[in-house]
């Protein structure tokens, strides 16, 4: 009792609390991100500035298993597979396209640039991440022409 | 007294979780000029497009030369981390895809001159084909700017 009459310490208190208020914003997820050089026209970002929040590494996606009814020498059809399981996998964590702040495209013809930006046109609606286009040889399976390696930063 | 103490302590506590980012390279290899690992803590992060040696407008510079066109893709590293408030100090970790293997000694050189203060990871690695026509390398770096 002594010690809460004692203003001095009533003053200590507050302010440690104030302190401790701050620590807790400076340590805080709260996420900050920034679009470095949009480029629209290349549905990407030059770079993409991003504090705070939680990090997701995704694993390389490709319309592979589970399902195999894919046409798969339909550039639109594997590209629409590859973003529903991306999808899922985002939603797992409890994030969305919007999050995505990187992606490496595998592609085994990099002429299907174009038409990859025109569809991702439709998915990266809040601004364009930052791109790296790949021309491979060889994906895992015969079949696959792209493979999508994305992270995300979660608020 | 005791109320001093007090703030002092939570002074210092502010202040070190402002300036907590400490990098740490991990078994740096300085012969290659890279480092295993790059360990550290907090920060801003910048994921980068993969930056090649065309100019602004899309016009690819030093054409079949690949130390001509690793310098301009190192000015356009620079340019963009720059833009992002940082510089290539900052960066990490990198993947870097050439269309031939055999440029690897004349990078690592590179990575020689552009690295003042420590090693960031990398790998590289010998792709088909880069998005720039005519591009004969192309890099893909993550930075955490220095607070």
């Amino acid at each position: 009792m002594e010690y809460w009459s004692n203003g001095r310490a009533m003053k200590t208190v507050m302010l440690t609390g104030f302190l401790l208020c701050l620590i807790g914003t400076l340590h805080g997820q709260e996420l900050k991100k920034e679009f470095v050089d949009p480029m629209p026209q290349d549905s990407r970002s030059a770079a993409v500035k991003v504090k705070g929040g939680t990090m997701l590494f995704l694993a390389g996606h490709t319309a592979s298993l589970p399902q195999v009814n894919v046409d798969h020498g339909n550039f639109e059809a594997q590209f629409n597979r590859v973003f529903d399981k991306i999808k899922t996998t985002l939603s797992q964590a409890g994030a969305t396209f919007d999050d995505i702040v990187t992606m490496s495209v595998f592609l085994t013809d990099l002429r299907y640039i174009p038409e990859f930006n025109k569809l991702t046109r439709e998915i990266f609606k809040k601004g364009f991440p930052a791109v790296t286009f790949v021309e491979v040889s060889h994906l895992a399976r015969p079949q696959l022409i792209m493979e999508i390696q994305p992270i995300a930063v979660i608020p | 007294m005791k109320q001093l103490i007090l703030t002092v302590l939570a002074v210092a506590i502010v202040a070190t979780s402002a300036s907590a980012q400490q990098r740490e390279m991990i078994l740096p290899v300085p012969q290659s000029a890279y480092s295993q690992a790059v360990k550290i803590e907090g920060g801003t992060l910048v994921f980068l497009s993969g930056i090649g040696p065309a100019d602004e407008k899309g016009v690819l510079a030093a054409p079949g030369d690949f130390p001509g066109q690793g310098r301009a893709t190192w000015e356009n590293m620079r340019r963009i981390l720059a833009k992002a408030g940082g510089s290539v100090d900052d960066i990490v970790t990198m993947t870097v895809y050439t269309t031939e293997r055999r440029w690897g000694e004349i990078f690592t050189d590179m990575r020689k001159e552009v690295f003042k203060t420590g090693y960031p990871s990398s790998a590289f690695m010998e792709a088909r084909k880069l998005k720039t026509p005519g591009a004969l390398l192309e890099i893909q770096a993550i930075a955490v700017l220095k607070e």
